[in-house]
């Protein structure tokens, strides 16, 4: 009876937290499942089951090929872009150096801001008229820049913005995976005679493999969901560029009112999160 | 034990407080929503509810961009409120085929309609029924800086003037000035008021008899590509991109920067002109002239503006409907007109105040008379049809990046793909 008892409390304190993933994830995720599998008549609001129709809808639509075009392309950069600097974020930060506590609370400063007002200061910043980058260029000899208006820039102004929060924020992560590295191993490793460029790569890179598993994933469900600053600054433009499925979905499902087509791109992406995230945790995958 | 009682007393008094309640709140006036834009509201409220104590009236104001999303959210889910909406007229037809609106034919006399522009009473209905009551219409005008004109040593246009658009382009390019010699301009010469958005832009194509969208409500390929519409957008394009005489960027409001002196020319609404008149700290000189047409084609003008309509899933038919009834017809009109939006008003009777008033003898606010007469000329409507906000802001989006410099029958193809993909949902 007591043992029962005793076994019974860890899954009472897990209670709250699985109830709240329960109602606000896994129930929205199957109702979007479902969703997608019916039609709303427009006119009288009546639902009608039309198995596949939706997906065979956005699978013949050209609008839906290209975000999927740039939410992939937007990926394939954004993510070894972000981790890459995050890395060497964090190796520069653990070192032992006066002051570095500092320029850690320095640069940890993004976070704190919200990503809706960090688009928002930096679509001011990026301005083609008014905005200081042009300023700053400007005073250098080089000519203004169109950033969010150019189709050839836009993707990559997200890209900074979404770096801007995005690398001092996964660096935090690899740095409490560089402190937990024991001093000795490293110091073992010098001893032997291995460089420093030998000590991150056969020492330290394998030692963060966990942590960088979990920043991958997290890192890429992130960007797959970005959404506010190209709401909020472009709309998916210039001629689409921006135009990520995360936007496309809010716009026919919320602006356009076309919920069948929006719940079968969410489950689409759903399902493509699911096969990436497969990948790169067997490729990242402890073998201790 | 003690803790017991008194959890029971507390539940007991609970359970008063909520029978008692709706017998209480039977002497409150019943408060219904009105989901609108930011425009003076506290008159036509304050006038309503003196003449119908039982209603309150809270406006719940929003962006101009905002309301559409709201709309589409909020009557998209069934809610029932708000009770009142403002609708943009072109939206009607869309927001009626989904049964958003309650149907209106009933609240007003036939009197009432009468008294009402036809072409506006014809764009609040859908399939013959009324279901957004016309409140206000619209129209354009050239508004100029005349220390421009000086300036470069040419001639204003007089208020029933009618500049080309070629003759636009080329004052436009004598007009922007780069004062300070940074490569950009401090002065531009020319902007429209609306930069991206077809309501304004609609009257380019329509100069050179192009349509905004097929007979069937829903075509565009072939319409919104044609050779018209590429004519009439290279204009833009140029404007824009080739002849650097209208800001490229951000979208802003370009009154503001015209009281400042730094924009020449712009097409813009007649609300301007209140604003420019009562405006005691104005230090330019400026005028009006009739909205520009192509040499080769015809003039035409934008037209249409706010409808309002009643949930129809609102809980308050009744107080909602008479809010409706109040503002769209005689005296709650003539009072929004005068202390509210400002805007053209559509009922006729409003209308004629134009000609009697005293107000408008004298300049500058006889300029609102060459508004009301620039109303007449080849006014112009926005596409009708049920996925118009899809439409417009495609096209929004495309007027930005062909001002923003990309290629203008690449842009326009994308448009009709873009719409097109759109429209499947409603075929």
């Amino acid at each position: 009876m007591m043992r029962a008892r005793q076994q019974i409390i860890p899954y009472l304190f897990l209670l709250p937290a699985l109830l709240l993933l329960v109602v606000f994830n896994l129930m929205p995720t199957i109702a979007t499942l479902f969703e997608s599998m019916f039609v709303i008549s427009l006119r009288s609001g009546e639902r009608v089951f039309a198995g596949f129709a939706n997906y065979n809808r956005i699978f013949n639509d050209p609008i839906f090929w290209k975000s999927f075009q740039v939410t992939v392309v937007f990926s394939l950069l954004v993510n070894p872009i972000q981790i890459a600097l995050a890395l060497g974020l964090a190796v520069l930060i653990n070192q032992r150096a006066p002051g570095i506590g500092i320029f850690r609370s320095i640069y940890l400063l993004p976070i704190a801001v919200s990503l809706n007002v960090t688009a928002i200061v930096w679509g001011l910043m990026l301005d083609q008229n008014s905005g200081m980058i042009n300023g700053i260029l400007l005073q250098l000899g080089i000519p203004r820049q169109p950033f969010l208006h150019s189709v050839d820039q836009a993707l990559w102004s997200i890209i900074v913005i979404a770096s801007w929060i995005g690398v001092p924020l996964w660096s935090l992560f690899i740095l409490a995976g560089l402190q937990n590295i024991p001093p000795p191993v490293l110091e073992a490793a010098k001893i032997d005679g291995a460089n420093a460029w030998q000590s991150f790569t056969k020492i330290t890179l394998p030692l963060l493999r966990r942590v960088l598993a979990f920043v991958l994933v997290a890192d890429t469900v992130a960007n797959f969901l970005m959404f506010a600053p190209i709401l909020l600054l472009t709309s998916g433009g210039p001629r689409l560029s921006t135009n990520l499925i995360m936007y496309e979905t809010y716009r026919r499902g919320f602006l356009y009112g076309d919920l069948g087509a929006s719940a079968a791109m969410l489950s689409v992406m759903l399902v493509i999160v699911f096969i990436i995230v497969g990948i790169e945790l067997y490729a990242l995958r402890g073998r201790d | 034990m003690l803790l017991r009682k008194l959890l029971l007393v507390t539940m007991l008094l609970g359970i008063f407080a909520i029978l008692l309640a709706p017998a209480s709140a039977q002497d409150e006036p019943t408060t219904i929503t009105w989901l609108t834009l930011g425009w003076p509201t506290e008159a036509i409220i304050e006038e309503f509810e003196a003449r119908n104590p039982d209603v309150s009236v809270e406006a719940e104001q929003v962006g101009f961009n905002d309301l559409f999303a709201q709309i589409q959210v909020r009557l998209g889910a069934g809610s029932e409120v708000p009770d009142v909406i403002s609708v943009d007229v072109p939206l009607v037809s869309g927001y009626a085929f989904r049964n958003w609106l309650l149907p209106l034919d009933p609240v007003f006399t036939g009197d009432e309609v009468e008294d009402w522009l036809p072409a506006a009473i014809d764009a609040g209905s859908y399939e013959g029924t009324l279901y957004a009551a016309p409140v206000s219409t619209s129209t354009q005008l050239l508004f100029y800086n005349k220390g421009c004109f000086d300036r470069a040593g040419l001639m204003p246009p007089g208020a029933d003037d009618r500049l080309t658009w070629e003759e636009i382009a080329e004052i436009a390019q004598q007009m922007t000035f780069d004062d300070d010699g940074d490569g950009t301009p401090d002065v531009w010469g020319f902007i429209w008021e609306q930069m991206v958005r077809i309501y304004q832009l609609q009257a380019l194509p329509e100069s050179l008899g192009g349509s905004a969208i097929g007979d069937d409500g829903m075509t565009v390929d072939g319409v919104i590509n044609s050779p018209e519409w590429i004519e009439a957008y290279t204009y833009y394009y140029n404007m824009f991109n080739v002849w650097n005489a209208a800001p490229q960027g951000e979208e802003f409001w370009p009154a503001d920067i015209f009281e400042t002196g730094n924009i020449c020319m712009f097409v813009g609404g007649p609300w301007n002109i209140p604003r420019f008149a009562n405006n005691a700290d104005l230090d330019i000189e400026w005028g009006v002239s009739r909205h520009p047409y192509f040499a080769d084609g015809v003039p035409a003008t934008p037209t249409g503006s706010w409808h309002i309509g009643v949930n129809a899933n609102t809980e308050n038919v009744d107080a909602a409907t008479r809010f409706v009834h109040f503002i769209s017809t005689g005296e709650g009109a003539e009072i929004w007109w005068r202390r509210g939006s400002g805007d053209f008003p559509a009922q006729q009777s409003v209308l004629a105040l134009f000609a009697t008033e005293e107000e408008f003898d004298a300049l500058p606010m006889s300029y609102m008379r060459t508004a009301a007469d620039e109303a007449t000329v080849n006014p112009r409507p926005r596409a009708v049809t049920v996925g118009f906000l899809e439409y417009e802001q495609i096209l929004q989006n495309i007027f930005q990046d062909i001002r923003n410099g990309a290629d203008v029958e690449e842009s326009l193809n994308l448009a009709v793909q873009r719409i097109d993909s759109e429209m499947a949902k409603y075929r």
